[in-house]
């Protein structure tokens, strides 16, 4: 286990600012702490032993992590790390969250994880490509089965095996960063060649740990195929689709070119304003930090309303499972749907 | 650079509590902690407490109280600042100004706007441009520094050659002074000479003469086009020629930046624009204005530069995407350089233009001679150069070494008639010096300037005149 940061990391930042308008906790509150330069000045005086790490845990907490302050920092500092450290060195014990504990433990085994998928019925088991795998994901199966089972549809090349474990992102993100790497390592020694995935945040994780070449996102493999598609219509018009970029794939990849392009060519695309702020579902955020996970897409709401969408399409469950139920709290009719469910509609 | 003194906070929050109320006053670890430094390497320094207020009244009634209990008060805007002119190194009050950051009013006619000094500068700028505006300051970080800040440093950027700098934009202020009241200077004319001009007097006062709650600043009409164009060269001395036959053409462009080869190496490792890394220097040059107008300029512009020995080629950006990149790429080169160690030390001396190649020169000795790596980029229209030294904060004999090169640098900016600051300001890392700089008689002045506005010296002590 880490109990210091590494230091090198911490020496990156020079207080410049570049980031504080990138950062949506910064945009609710204008307060330094809640900026990621405050974070990483407390994240120094933690480090010096000028103030204990319990002082501090209200801000790691707060922190959505969805390392929007990365790409904008010119000085290449690597915050989602310096994250993961601190919630690794400091929310142990009794400072973990209880509702952290109980996710930890519903994904601790593979069959733990494989009986999730018993519940909702996901793709079935299939040998192709023994060299393209898919992912199965955790949570994504209970939640969201139909997504799996539309990649088995609209790609058949890829393999499918059930008995899988959990990427281990949710342990990275959440305090348990040497547990997190392992699972990565076990799920790459697990599924041979490429791994494929329709969670962002999976992939940022996998691809840290085994490798970016091992790991290919839905959208990112789909453009790389191209596989021609023809736009899709509702009463005779093209339908209107906007986008919510995954803060992982975006900020830790640097995918966000090619969901955008796939989705120009399958009808109207509008750029939702801030499309690749966080929508705050940021992982298990929306779980322990229900009423800023609210504050934080509060505005996109209105956004998509105001552009009368059909479709907003994402490329990870949890943003999926956010946007859904938000934009049903506000009883806006636009649609949220994997970006694989909207291929198979062009497909079709 | 001492750690301020760590006095029990309680009675000070309490008494402001009771004052402003508790949802703008911070006197817990995290929030103390979290306001402890600027963007100025080395310092760091705790307050005792924190306030956020929302009015000018609520200003009013903190001076007045600070005023009374002679507590230390640092105006705060997004702190980033490279002269630790905000670092609470005697601890106090920290009055970060950045949730006053309303835009009250774009008068298109009279082109002006009001605004409170925590908006953004970028904010402001793409706000009047929907008006076919533009707020002319432009300093490279113009998307977090505000324009509070922007005011009380005199902030330049990256077209000072054309447009002149902070100074230039200023109309009039509302200013609460040291005794806590509320004055207004200046005016919504361009012409007004009645009385000093203080409104130009507050312009780089850098928080100790008053707190700034309003600005009234000029606006330009948004020019209908721009170009920009790079020129490489085998080194900064050659570009600093072009810079020269340029101006001596007769041409005033918006701007010419250079870099030299760290810099060129450390912003195309995060901006991938394709530069040319093998080049010894780099010149950004441009102008804005009418399309045939800028189209002639900056034509000739680029063939001045591919004719100056030394030239190692010139190309034109496509169009305004790329001339964006281009200026967003010049606008990190601090941060970019940062890359390269631990602790990057910047420093921002002035020198006459014409003579800007020998400081090149002096600069590149400075950092041979210590053994230090000194990556230097600027604003060469203006004379403006940042030499930044990047060490490894570990190793002792380089820090030493920084440290020697630092103060040579000054001493050959203020030999060759240049100054120790070109618009980062003085805040405390640059006090050292300033008194080589103005002379004890100047010094003086200053501080009796200081007391007749801020008697109980209270704004911003132990910087600019105290
Ligand atoms: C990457 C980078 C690039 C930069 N490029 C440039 C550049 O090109 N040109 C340039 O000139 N500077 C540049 N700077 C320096 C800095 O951004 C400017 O000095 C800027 O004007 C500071 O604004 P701020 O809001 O951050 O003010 P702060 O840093 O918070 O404060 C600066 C000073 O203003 C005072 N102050 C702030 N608000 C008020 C107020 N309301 N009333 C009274 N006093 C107040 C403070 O007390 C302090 O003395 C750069 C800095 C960085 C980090
Ligand atoms: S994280 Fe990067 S952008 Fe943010 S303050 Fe530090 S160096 Fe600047
Ligand atoms: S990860 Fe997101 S919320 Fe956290 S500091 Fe960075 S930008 Fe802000």
């Amino acid at each position: 286990m880490t109990d210091k940061f590494t230091q090198s990391k911490l020496d990156r930042c020079i207080s410049c600012g570049y980031c504080l308008p990138a950062c949506p906790t910064y945009q609710l509150t204008g307060d330094e702490q809640s900026s990621p330069r405050g974070r990483i000045t407390l994240m120094r005086a933690l480090q010096d032993g000028k103030m204990p790490f319990t002082d501090a845990l209200e801000e790691s907490s707060f922190c959505l992590g969805c390392r929007a302050c990365e790409p904008v920092c010119p000085a290449g500092v690597e915050y989602g790390v310096l994250l993961e450290e601190w919630r690794e060195i400091s929310w142990q014990g009794k400072n973990r969250p209880l509702i952290v504990r109980g996710l930890f433990e519903a994904v601790k085994s593979k069959w733990r994880v494989r009986a999730m998928g018993v519940i909702s019925p996901t793709a079935r088991e299939r040998k192709a490509d023994p060299n393209l795998n898919l992912m199965m994901g955790c949570f994504e199966r209970v939640l969201f089965p139909k997504v799996s089972r539309t990649v088995a549809r609209i790609a058949p090349e890829v393999s499918i095996t059930k008995n899988q474990g959990c990427c281990g992102a949710l342990h990275a993100h959440n305090g348990e960063l040497e547990r997190g790497k392992e699972m990565a390592k076990e799920l790459g020694e697990k599924l041979s060649g490429t791994i494929l995935t329709t969670a962002g945040g999976c992939a940022a994780h996998l691809a840290a740990v085994i490798g970016n070449e091992r790991v290919n996102e839905f959208s990112q493999w789909w453009s790389a195929q191209e596989k021609l598609l023809k736009p899709i219509e509702k009463n005779g018009k093209k339908i209107r689709i906007g986008f919510q970029d995954s803060c992982h794939l975006r900020n830790g990849l640097g995918i966000f070119k090619q969901p955008r392009e796939i989705l120009k060519s399958l009808g109207d695309y509008v750029e939702i304003p801030d499309a690749s702020g966080c929508c705050g579902a940021a992982g298990s955020y929306s779980l322990l930090q229900r009423k800023n996970s609210r504050k934080v897409i509060a505005k996109k709401i209105e956004d998509i309303k105001d552009l009368n969408l059909d479709y907003v399409i994402t490329v990870n469950p949890g943003c999926t499972r956010q946007l859904a139920t938000s934009l049903r709290r506000s009883r806006v009719k636009t649609r949220v749907l994997h970006i694989a469910q909207l291929i198979e509609m062009a497909v079709n | 650079m001492s750690p301020a003194p760590n006095r029990d906070n309680q009675k000070l929050v309490d008494r402001l509590t009771a004052l402003v109320g508790a949802e703008i006053v911070h006197g817990d670890a995290v929030a103390l902690e979290s306001y402890s430094r600027d963007a100025t390497p080395l310092f760091h320094g705790l307050p005792e407490v924190v306030v956020t207020p929302r009015s000018t009244q609520e200003v009013e009634e903190i001076v007045k109280f600070a005023a009374s209990t002679k507590t230390p008060i640092i105006a705060r805007g997004a702190g980033s600042n490279l002269c630790a002119a905000t670092v609470p190194l005697n601890g106090g009050i920290v009055l970060s100004m950045n949730k006053m950051n309303k835009i009250l009013e774009v008068d298109r006619a009279q082109m002006l706007a009001v605004v409170q000094p925590g908006v953004t500068n970028q904010t402001l700028d793409e706000t009047v441009a929907k008006e076919g505006l533009m707020f002319v300051p432009d300093p490279g970080s113009k998307n977090v520094s505000t324009i509070g800040g922007n005011v009380a440093t005199s902030a330049g950027g990256l077209r000072g050659l054309k447009y002149g700098t902070t100074k230039n934009y200023i109309l009039g202020l509302e200013v609460v002074t040291g005794t806590g009241e509320v004055i207004r200077t200046g005016s919504r004319m361009v012409k007004d000479v009645a009385g000093y001009d203080l409104t130009r007097l507050f312009v780089g006062s850098e928080g100790t003469l008053g707190i700034f709650t309003e600005i009234t600043t000029i606006l330009n009409p948004r020019p209908r086009a721009a170009k920009y164009g790079v020129a490489y060269f085998t080194d900064l001395a050659a570009a600093s020629n072009a810079v020269d036959q340029v101006v001596r053409a007769g041409i005033l462009p918006a701007t010419m930046e250079f870099l030299d080869n760290p810099c060129i190496l450390a912003v195309e490792e995060f901006a991938h624009l394709g530069l040319d890394t093998q080049a010894g220097a780099l010149l950004l040059f441009g102008d804005d204005g009418e399309p045939d107008f800028i189209d002639a300029a900056v034509g000739k512009m680029a063939q001045i530069a591919a004719e100056v020995s030394g030239s190692r080629g010139v190309t034109l950006a496509a169009d305004t995407a790329a001339a964006d990149a281009l200026l967003y790429a010049r606008r990190c080169s601090l941060p970019a350089l940062a890359r390269l160690g631990t602790l990057s030390i910047l420093e921002d001396i002035s020198v006459p233009r014409p003579i800007m190649s020998d400081a090149v020169k002096g600069i590149n000795e400075i950092g041979k001679k210590n053994q230090v790596l000194i990556g230097t980029f600027g604003h060469a229209g203006d004379g403006n150069l940042h030499p930044t030294i990047v060490v490894d904060k570990n190793d002792e004999r380089a820090v030493h070494g920084a440290e020697k090169a630092l103060k040579e640098i000054f001493e050959m900016a203020l030999a060759l008639g240049g100054t120790i600051t070109g618009e980062h300001g003085v805040g405390s890392a640059k006090l050292p010096y300033l008194t080589a700089r103005l002379g004890e008689g100047q010094m003086q002045l200053q501080r009796g300037i200081k007391s007749v506005f801020d008697p109980a010296g209270i704004l911003n002590p132990g910087r600019l005149g105290s």
